[in-house]
């Protein structure tokens, strides 16, 4: 009796069709994508020799290791007069090194912004590849380059974060200004000023807020870094971290942690209040 | 008369508030000038060894011995790619893995006792975000030894903060009405999990590490430094041998790579969101 109603639905016997999300060829898509996400994973366990016996061991000996090498901290190392110098140089490094990559950051945000850029034929893609290759290579590897070109110093360590701020800003600004109402550049442009005034009074006045926060963040980022170059001869306080870590003066490398932590909880807390007072000053 | 009196006494505090502005920022910029000039004299003029460096023929000079492409190279990179590229995915993996804690904590809303398990989270989120990713390296390096699992490691403690933060945060904006909802059914606290939180956060969570696996490859791509496998042991190899041209076909191998994971990361999150 049942026939009538179904007789266009489906043949007799048959189970009744459940919903699902995603039908045949798509779902066997889906599956096929995670089953080789899986396959991907567990191979790479093999290829790169990870020894899952000793992975569950591992968290109780790095306690030990911990509490056997790194403590207590050699405290009294991270106030003596020549480490201090250090933190003040590595400071100091990070401040150029943003201010330097902004200076280089701004043109190239303004070339690599699609609705902006003065050609999206030529300039728009060699400002993004720049950028792009700027912000790719690491900035320890940008530190090695400079220190084998310039020799040991500062001047590397400068120029290497310079060039990791150029690719951090350089994209950030991009987006900001690919953003922007377009109707202050129209009314400019209408008026028969050039890019650069167009620049100047249709775009700059509504990224200037934004410009500030990404600039305070990247000189966040910048120090963030600058701990490190020094470990490749690059000056400030990564080459104490080095020279301490290849002495394996273990309770002075968990000082110079510490030190390199605390500075960061400082630098960030500068910057979060700065970035709050630039974003109420709007 | 009296309106115009106020009036100009109006225009008189906008214009003493406008010199006043004025005044400050002329200040700001008169203190970061000379900052400028005293990091300048200290890092660059003093700091820098110019007889060692010589003239600007020198500096070319050193700069020129880097162009080029060492062809022979390229083979015997697939395979510290390859390395490069499991170093970051199955970090950020483990990253994801060990982010729970921090998420649960780090969550306002849902953190079991505010005053102590959300510092601890705050906490457990700064210190990874605060240490560079070659720093953690060296102190996993000491810990379990040379190898992959070392970079594997530094990788996932260095992606918990970013990860676990926005995260978290998607958690402090989730709608409650879902919540109610399946409650209202008679759903259990798991299924409410299931039905009505994990889908909240979940596109957020994906897009957060997928953004995450691309920063990885390019952290991951210089743990080879300090001894934890990939193309960073083959770029310090080409640097201390002065195969000039082979450090740039590693850099450039490092830039397809990221420009692999950048494709990638791209129809991925094309697929699933």
């Amino acid at each position: 009796m049942s026939s009538t109603a179904n007789t266009s639905a489906r043949p007799q016997g048959d189970p009744p069709r459940e919903w699902h999300r995603f039908r045949f060829p798509e779902s066997l898509y889906r599956w096929g994508g995670v089953m080789l996400a899986l396959l991907f994973l567990s191979y790479s366990f093999v290829y790169l020799n990870i020894p899952l016996d000793r992975f569950l061991g591992m968290f109780g000996r790095i306690g030990q290791v911990i509490a056997d090498r790194y403590y207590p901290p050699d405290i009294e190392y991270v106030t003596e007069p020549d480490y201090l110098a250090s933190v003040v140089d590595t400071i100091q490094m990070a401040y150029l090194g943003a201010l330097f990559g902004m200076l280089m950051a701004i043109p190239l945000g303004w070339f690599g912004s699609y609705n902006m850029t003065p050609s999206r034929g030529f300039v728009y893609p060699v400002a993004r590849l720049l950028t792009m290759a700027a912000r790719a290579v690491h900035e320890t590897i940008w530190a090695i380059l400079f220190v084998t070109i310039l020799g040991f110093g500062m001047l590397a360590g400068v120029l290497a974060l310079t060039m990791f701020c150029t690719g951090f800003a350089g994209k950030l600004f991009a987006e900001e200004i690919e953003a922007i109402d377009m109707g202050p550049v129209e009314a400019i442009r209408a008026t028969g000023a050039s890019e650069l005034n167009v620049m100047a009074y249709g775009v700059f006045p509504q990224v200037r807020v934004a410009f500030t926060g990404i600039g305070i963040y990247t000189w966040d980022v910048a120090f963030r870094a600058a701990t490190v170059v020094g470990f490749f001869g690059a000056g400030g306080m990564g080459w104490y971290l080095k020279r301490n870590v290849l002495q394996i003066e273990t309770e002075r490398v968990a000082a110079i942690l510490l030190s390199i932590i605390v500075l960061v909880l400082i630098s960030e807390g500068v910057s979060a209040w700065a970035r709050s007072r630039v974003a109420r000053a709007k | 008369m009296a309106v115009a009196d106020a009036t100009i006494r109006n225009v008189d505090r906008i214009i003493a508030a406008r010199a006043k502005t004025r005044t400050i920022r002329a200040l700001i910029y008169m203190v970061v000038l000379l900052l400028v000039v005293w990091s300048v004299k200290t890092t660059i003029v003093d700091d820098t060894d110019w007889e060692r460096m010589g003239s600007v023929g020198n500096v070319l000079h050193g700069v020129v011995q880097f162009l080029g492409i060492d062809w022979g190279l390229v083979p015997n990179l697939w395979q510290p790619a390859v390395e490069t590229i499991m170093v970051a995915t199955l970090g950020t993996l483990l990253g994801v893995m060990m982010c729970v804690p921090a998420i649960w904590f780090g969550a306002l809303n849902i953190t079991p006792y505010p005053p102590i398990t959300y510092p601890i989270a705050r906490l457990m989120m700064t210190l990874s975000r605060s240490i560079h990713e070659i720093v953690w390296a060296l102190f996993f390096v000491a810990a379990v030894g040379l190898g992959a699992l070392a970079g594997v490691l530094a990788i996932a403690v260095r992606s918990i903060g970013f990860i676990a933060k926005m995260t978290a945060e998607a958690i402090e904006d989730l709608d409650p009405k879902p919540v109610e909802a399946i409650r209202a059914v008679g759903g259990s606290d798991f299924q409410v999990f299931v039905y009505a939180i994990l889908p909240q956060i979940l596109p957020v969570m994906i897009g957060v590490i997928i953004f995450e696996w691309e920063i990885n490859i390019r952290r991951s791509s210089v743990l080879g430094l300090v001894g934890a496998g990939g193309l960073g042991l083959v770029f310090f190899r080409q640097l201390n041998t002065f195969n000039h041209p082979g450090v740039t076909t590693v850099i450039l191998a490092i830039l397809v790579l990221i420009l692999f994971g950048e494709v990638v990361s791209y129809y991925v999150r094309k697929a699933i969101i």
